[in-house]
């Protein structure tokens, strides 16, 4: 059997997804469910004065109205997503904050009676403005015991990062801005919370089932493994469904309170306040270089909206400009400015999608600065080691990712001269732009078995938010046992299944497979013990070591017996592993996906409309496990990129409100906004990352796709748009040098 | 120029009609040809309730009959998934944005989140669950696996249900059409060029 590896296998769960048969949150049957609706606050920050629910109750089919004066018991849990519990008090810490629930028979008479709750407030100043509140404090990173995410280089004698951009040939600074982006994935959050005695079933959607066990335990005060979270189709993540938000709890504690299931279904505009965003900052990127290009310094300054009610402590220049270019100087300062805002989160490349765009933005105008192509301006910095710790990587072929898609991109036919190619009203332009991102090198267990039937099956409590986790689990398992991926099954998604990786931070298929392959080698040794010790068995008495496992049979001479008939003659419905202990691993190296982006647009030039046209990719991610799933991770991280650029904004409001509340306001990329996506990979085993050698890729593609896109703006303009989205109106009528002028 | 679409004036057979009997897998275990009333066939997943006011309709839905009351606030969306257990159909924004609840209604396709169930009186509903001919996908469901046309699936079924009916309204002549039309539908995980591969594909062979 060829390696079904890295091979072009269609999604195993494809057929349900289809079919409409893929069961997402509140799709799972749940008998006599209530149907629960969410009253949200209309102010920014203050006090609910009184709140007039007399109306709602009276209303046909209305069960229960809960209020912080007649409320549910929920605990907070401190430093990780929110840090305060609904309905306990009444304060409103932001707009759109849960202060009401509704429960009633069905949804249309839960959503017209929350309609009815009035609410009287005492409204206080809500700081809602991050300018207002610069420059911050210090951002801890998402670990504050470790590592500063601040690291510091300065060469002997140089005292501050500012002598030594005062003593480079060459300097640009560069200051970008972003309002929030919102996750927006296309399934709205919602749970249905079911009680059986004192066990709570939970289904929801969720990148990590286990760890949403334990924080909803927390919240409503139970033990966690009473709680089973069910998550077998989540309809995407992006980072959004990495914590558990409050109407989970919510809905968990009105089922207990009112004994029979509930189903709670935020609307789309609850969903975007209520589950994150990635928060509103301001970069600032100074470099200082010698006149062949060699950086001398390198600062990078950030600012990120961090709510009072929590969030995500973001650091967008650690693992970029940490990271990515050799330096003699380099200095970092990431701040967070406390808001009244609803609670931030990971979105897509958290940190590293809009530091990138910083930091590649500033190279890309060092690169006109000093008279040079941008990639060789990259070429002429690349690093082999960490700047800021000497570090070496598992691996690092950045250098081929940049000669291989500029050459199927043909970087070398391009024109540095901004506005000099013209195609009827539409100015040509392209530019580039690196990727990287972190890799994690985590044990995480899985389970497998042999079934009497003939099937093997990989259980783990990770989800497949349409990564292709089932997929690459499926294509792993086939390869270590020998047998055909169409006897595989993946069981994901139940934080009843062992405890194994988040589908977050692009971890999953790089976690399971290696433990996939270590398991599957119990799983045999197990197997040859059984066909050992089996009454009937040909291979009775043996010693294992004179048997041969291959292609789902045991063999020893002319005897030779499949696993199912092995367990059929011993009786049992299975035999099982687990994950084996891995030895920690003693070398100190670090571990990063790279990759090379060049993007051309057409910009309008009567209209200054900004159109992607071409795209191309190419990335180093060591082994990739299922070309399918990959290449469609690879393009759909570029289209967030490629949205992220021209699209996505949803400014905060001086009422503390969002600008967009919907998918009409909030624009993602269409259809017609995305041209065919040409990516490539080098696919080569990183075995000094895992035994797999596979470094996980999901969101690789988002990093840098969006400065790609402004340098290619660039170069088809002369306009330096530093603030995103690149709308029409930041490129229309700007600057006496614009090309649009040169009609 | 005719004052309307002259697609939608072509006449062709309903999508539904002639392939498929039941309501779908997900739906009532319906046999052929009866006239089951939701109170007889209802699935455990079936909202008892109707609330006040009710109106009775008649749809049939995948091909078969249905004759319930409905509550006049209740879209066909939550019709089809409370009432009807048939949750392929998905609700991305209740509002008309993003295309994830689209299915047909008397061959044309339309957004279930915005169409009122009260209103579909005698109405032919065809969704994701009754495009399969048994186990036998059809040839627009065949070719989003083939192209990789989806990733977490949740804007799937609207997806494909916008897909068929492109490819009966023949609006695949190029690419840059495709893009155009299926783009009242949005994919968050950005599967585009993918579905692009998925209906340009099938251009020809169904419709």
């Amino acid at each position: 059997m060829s390696t079904p590896i890295g091979s072009d296998v269609a999604r195993v769960d494809g057929r349900l997804k289809v079919t409409g048969a893929a069961r997402y949150t509140a799709d799972h049957p749940v008998d006599r469910a209530a149907a629960a609706h969410v009253v949200v606050s209309a102010i920014a920050r203050g006090r609910v004065r009184a709140m007039h629910v007399d109306e709602a109750r009276r209303q046909p089919g209305v069960i229960a109205v809960y209020t912080p004066l007649a409320p549910l018991p929920i605990h907070a849990v401190p430093g990780f997503g929110e840090n305060y519990a609904p309905l306990q008090d009444r304060e409103v810490r932001f707009r759109g904050q849960i202060i009401g629930l509704v429960v009633a028979e069905t949804a249309e008479q839960a959503r017209d009676a929350a309609a009815q709750v009035t609410v009287e407030y005492e409204e206080a100043p809500a700081r809602t403005s991050l300018s207002a509140g610069l420059p911050g404090l210090p951002s801890p990173g998402m670990s504050p015991d470790g590592p500063s995410p601040d690291p510091t280089l300065l060469a002997p004698g140089v005292d501050t990062i500012d002598d030594a951009l005062r003593a480079s040939a060459v300097v640009v600074e560069t200051t970008v801005e972003q309002e929030a982006q919102s996750h927006v994935a296309m399934e709205p959050h919602g749970i249905t919370a079911v009680w059986q005695g004192d066990d709570l079933t939970v289904y929801s959607g969720s990148q990590a089932p286990q760890m949403y066990a334990m924080l909803l335990a927390t919240r409503i005060g139970i033990p966690s493994d009473r709680v089973r979270v069910v998550s077998p189709f989540v309809g995407g993540g992006f980072g959004s469904r990495v914590p558990v938000w409050s109407e989970a709890a919510l809905a968990a504690v009105a089922a207990r309170e009112l004994a029979r299931p509930v189903r709670l279904a935020l609307t789309r505009e609850q969903s975007i306040v209520l589950s994150g965003h990635r928060p509103m900052m301001t970069q600032r990127v100074r470099l200082g270089a010698d006149r062949d290009g060699t950086l001398n310094a390198v600062s990078h300054e950030s600012a990120a909206e961090l709510p009072a009610v929590g969030g995500w402590p973001e650091i967008p220049a650690t693992e970029t400009t940490g990271v990515l270019y050799r330096t003699r100087n380099l200095a970092i300062d990431q701040r967070l400015v406390t808001m009244d805002t609803p609670p931030t989160w990971a979105m897509r490349a958290p940190n590293e999608a809009p530091g990138a765009f910083a930091l590649e933005t500033a190279m890309d105008e060092l690169a006109v600065a000093l008279d040079m192509d941008p990639l060789e301006l990259r070429l002429r910095n690349y690093t082999t080691t960490v700047p800021s710790s000497g570090q070496a990587w598992t691996s690092k072929r950045l250098d081929e990712c940049y000669r291989i898609g500029a050459e199927r991109f043909g970087w070398e036919d391009r024109d540095p001269v901004p506005g000099s190619r013209v195609d009827g009203d539409w100015l040509i332009g392209v530019g580039m732009a690196s990727a990287v991102y972190p890799a994690h090198a985590e044990p995480w267990p899985v389970r497998m078995q042999l079934r009497d039937s003939g099937t093997v099956v990989v259980s783990a409590s990770t989800p497949d938010i349409g990564t292709g986790t089932y997929t690459v689990a499926s294509i792993v398992a086939s390869d270590a046992l020998g047998v055909p991926i169409e006897r595989v099954t993946a069981e994901l998604g139940d934080s009843a299944l062992p405890a194994s990786a988040p589908a977050a931070g692009s971890r999953a298929a790089g976690a399971l497979a290696p433990a996939i392959q270590s398991t599957s080698r119990v799983l045999i040794a197990a197997l040859l013990d059984l066909a050992v010790r089996t009454e009937g068995s040909p291979f009775r008495g043996l010693d294992p070591s004179a048997l041969t496992y291959r292609e789902g049979r045991v063999e020893a001479g002319a005897d030779s017996a499949s696993f199912a008939e092995l367990l059929g003659m011993a009786r049992l419905p299975a035999v099982e592993a687990t994950t084996p202990v891995a030895e920690p691993s003693a070398a100190q190296l670090a571990a990063h996906g790279f990759g090379a982006h060049f993007c051309e647009v057409r910009v309008n030039r009567f209209t200054g409309e900004p159109r992607v046209s071409r795209f191309t990719s190419a990335f180093d991610v060591g082994r990739v496990l299922s070309a399918r799933t990959a290449r469609s991770q690879f393009v759909g991280a570029v289209v967030f990129g490629i949205g992220g650029a021209l699209l996505e904004a949803n400014p905060v409001e001086e009422s503390g409100r969002f600008a967009a509340g919907n998918l009409g306001d909030y624009l993602v990329a269409v259809n017609a906004d995305v041209p065919p996506i040409d990516v490539t990979w080098l696919d080569y085993s990183d075995t000094a990352f895992s035994a797999t050698g596979a470094r996980g890729l999901g969101e690789l593609g988002t990093v840098g796709s969006a400065a790609a896109v402004g340098n290619a703006v660039f170069n088809a303009t002369g306009i330096r748009v530093r603030d995103l989205p690149i709308t029409l109106d930041k490129l229309i009528g700007r600057g006496e040098t614009s090309a649009l002028h040169r009609v | 120029m005719p004052p309307t679409d002259p697609s939608r004036e072509r006449p062709r057979p309903g999508p539904g009609t002639s392939r498929r009997q039941s309501p779908g897998s997900a739906g009532a275990a319906t046999a052929a040809g009866a006239v089951p009333t939701v109170a007889e066939n209802a699935p455990t997943a079936t909202v008892e309730s109707v609330g006040e006011n009710p109106v009775e309709v008649s749809l049939r839905v995948n091909g078969s009959r249905v004759r319930m009351e409905t509550d006049p606030r209740a879209t066909l969306l939550d019709t089809l998934r409370d009432r009807l257990a048939l949750t392929g159909t998905k609700k991305g924004c209740d509002r008309g944005q993003c295309g994830a609840c689209t299915v047909q209604v008397d061959g044309r396709r339309v957004l279930s989140c915005l169409t009122l169930a009260a209103a579909l009186d005698g109405a032919r509903v065809t969704s994701i669950e009754g495009l399969a001919d048994g186990d036998e996908l059809h040839p627009v469901q065949q070719a989003f696996i083939d192209h990789d046309g989806f990733q977490c699936g949740f804007c799937t079924p609207g997806q494909i249900m916008s897909a068929v009916s492109l490819v009966e309204e023949g609006r695949t002549g190029s690419d840059e059409e495709i893009r155009e039309h299926m783009s009242g539908n949005i994919c968050r995980c950005s599967a585009y060029p993918f579905i692009v591969d998925a209906v340009r594909s099938v251009r020809g062979k169904v419709g």
